[in-house]
């Protein structure tokens, strides 16, 4: 039906085969890493791009024992899980309540947490070890984890704002003519009809708290508090005096980049979904 | 400022419970949740203000003195950013923060744009979005580890250049050459992000419109042009912004990047984010609280002349459809 110049026609083309082209070099890059941290150090120096002759599982157990990394994913999993819950704890009243009362006040301060979400972290790096090292809350967790919470703040009250703004307020209207409280209108009526947005809120949080870097390099350097990617930069560090042993390193990525791949392919387009479209509005 | 406001409503109404539904047309629902305001989103703003909006103002002060972090501080005043700027490796960093802002922006929006067109009329566009979407929720460590090992000079790249007959390969990872090799990458993880963006508005557009223009024998750059650019133009501010913003904040895909061992990349390849990291936490020496802070600030402040510059410049007339 639609007519069209031959040369849009190859152009189209040749779009296509582009995006395919780029399409199979992200699978082939992640196969790779996934296929690599099964083979030997020397094997992987020998052939770049062999398949695993006997899959074998030694890189990570060394991973997991000399690198340390089976405690820095303990370490990641709780920082990063409950840091998001706090922070969608946290946010979804004061989105709620930004969403719903239309007044100066109201407007001023969703302002006030979108300016958060300009701000670099590289500023809050010095004041927040210098604040935490008065609580002795460095090289801790719980220290990494409040930092979290914090950097969290912008993005969560915007997200879910915009969320809360797309629920229509008739049931509300009826929880209140029945004679609840805000509290139970909120926990009861509004919450249960919410569950989709504060669960991508916590999905993203989880997700940027999972590979931020700067911060927990910063705040936390003992083997009982590393998250994962300071424990990869360490052992990438650690390897002009033990040689490379880029099995090791393989399966070290590999354990940083599991839980993005499976969150990835359970929930995808929720997460795609709440990247995209809540920005856009 | 706020109570000032709300005040003068609530105690001018009686304390009966029939008369303020009245007035000003308050209901019980509007009642309500002006009463829920403050407690609902207190905890959040406390939260805010001590772990977010308190360190901006304290790393405004710090940017004053001259401070190590356990010594007293001394008052330095302006001179901070003087010093800052004439700091070659500041320098550096900042063109490097700009560069891969500017053309690495630049590349980005136009592979997106391509992207969007190209994704629109292809089968399985939903599973190639997917494909594309996913390296901006990896840690860019592992792009830095995995290009360090490709690109290696007996690496996997260099090989296969050799079949090609290519015998004296670029020295990829040479110092001159790590910025273009992050910048690349960066533009090779974020298109996909982009992409989706601007796929999820351009899908808000309908179909008629295009229906119409095909009708009037638009070609599909001038459908692009007439319908695509001007429908999604709120988005793409909104994107434009939001590459301002998280290009400044790149770290760790710099730190890393070579899977370099020693202890900080190259100062050629430093951005603003990395030079904050290397003046407070330095390896060896005693830190530099001052000068640190003094750069974050000069990059805050940078973001939000540009953030401010590039809204005026993309503000459009809301187009109605």
């Amino acid at each position: 039906m639609r007519r069209r110049n031959p040369a849009a026609g190859l152009a189209s083309r040749i779009g296509t085969g582009a995006v395919w082209l780029v399409v199979a070099a992200d699978l082939l890059l992640v196969l790779w890493i996934l296929l690599t941290s099964l083979r030997s150090g020397p094997d992987i120096l020998h052939h770049a791009f062999g398949l695993p002759t006997s899959p074998q599982t030694d890189n990570y157990t060394t991973a997991l024992d000399e690198g340390g990394f089976a405690r820095a994913a303990l370490n990641s999993l709780l920082t990063a899980g409950l840091s998001s819950v706090a922070a969608v704890v946290l946010a979804a009243p004061c989105a709620y309540a930004l969403a719903r009362r239309r007044s100066r006040t109201s407007s001023a301060l969703t302002m006030t947490f979108a300016m958060g979400l300009g701000v670099p972290g590289q500023v809050l790096v010095v004041p927040l070890f210098v604040g935490l090292s008065r609580v002795s809350l460095t090289d801790s967790d719980l220290g990494l984890g409040l930092v979290y919470v914090g950097l969290a703040m912008p993005f969560t009250v915007f997200l879910l704002t915009g969320f809360f703004s797309g629920i229509p307020g008739v049931l509300e209207e009826a929880a209140v003519l029945d004679g609840a409280g805000p509290v139970r209108t909120f926990v009861q009526v509004v919450l249960p009809v919410a569950r989709g947005g504060l669960v991508t809120a916590f999905l993203l949080q989880f997700i940027t708290a999972w590979n931020e870097t700067l911060f927990a390099l910063v705040l936390t350097n003992s083997q009982g508090t590393i998250t994962l990617p300071v424990a990869l930069s360490s052992f990438v560090a650690a390897q002009q005096f033990n040689g490379l042993d880029f099995g090791t390193m393989f399966a070290g990525v590999c354990i940083i980049l599991a839980p993005m791949i499976a969150l990835f392919s359970w929930m995808g387009s929720r997460i795609i979904q709440g990247m995209t479209v809540g920005i856009g509005k | 400022m706020a109570t000032t406001i709300d005040d003068p409503l609530r105690t001018g109404a009686p304390r009966g419970r029939s008369a303020p539904a009245s007035r000003a047309g308050v209901g019980p629902l509007e009642r309500q949740r002006r009463r829920m305001f403050w407690p609902f989103t207190a905890p959040a703003l406390t939260v805010y203000a001590v772990l977010f909006i308190a360190p901006v103002g304290y790393a405004l002060w710090t940017s004053l003195y001259k401070w190590d972090g356990m010594g007293a501080m001394d008052w330095r005043g302006p001179q901070n950013y003087i010093l800052l700027f004439r700091d070659p490796r500041f320098r550096t960093s900042l063109v490097n923060t700009l560069e891969l802002m500017v053309i690495g922006g630049t590349i980005t929006f136009v592979l997106s744009f391509a992207l969007t067109l190209v994704l629109r009329e292809m089968r399985a566009r939903l599973f190639a979005r997917s494909v594309l979407f996913f390296p901006s929720l990896v840690n860019g460590m592992v792009f830095g580890i995995a290009a360090g090992f490709l690109f290696s000079p007996t690496g996997p790249v260099n090989q296969a250049l050799k079949l090609f007959g290519v015998t004296t390969p670029p020295k990829w990872l040479s110092t001159d050459n790590l910025l273009p090799m992050v910048l690349g990458t960066l533009v090779w993880t974020a298109t996909g992000y982009y992409t989706s963006i601007i796929m999820a508005a351009v899908d808000q557009i309908p179909d008629y419109l295009y229906e119409a223009a095909e009708l009037d024998g638009a070609g599909p750059f001038q459908r692009f042009r007439h319908i695509t650019l001007p429908c999604a133009w709120d988005v793409i501010a909104v994107c434009a912004v939001l590459w301002t913003v998280s290009s400044v904040k790149i770290f760790e895909l710099i730190l890393l990047y070579g899977g370099s061992t020693n202890a900080y990349p190259p100062v050629s390849s430093w951005n603003t984010a990395v030079y904050v990291y290397t003046e407070a936490f330095p390896q060896g020496t005693v830190p530099r609280l001052g000068t640190a802070t003094a750069a974050a600030m000069a990059s805050l402040v940078m973001v939000t002349l540009i953030t401010v510059v590039l809204r005026r410049l993309l503000r459009r007339e809301p187009v109605e459809y």
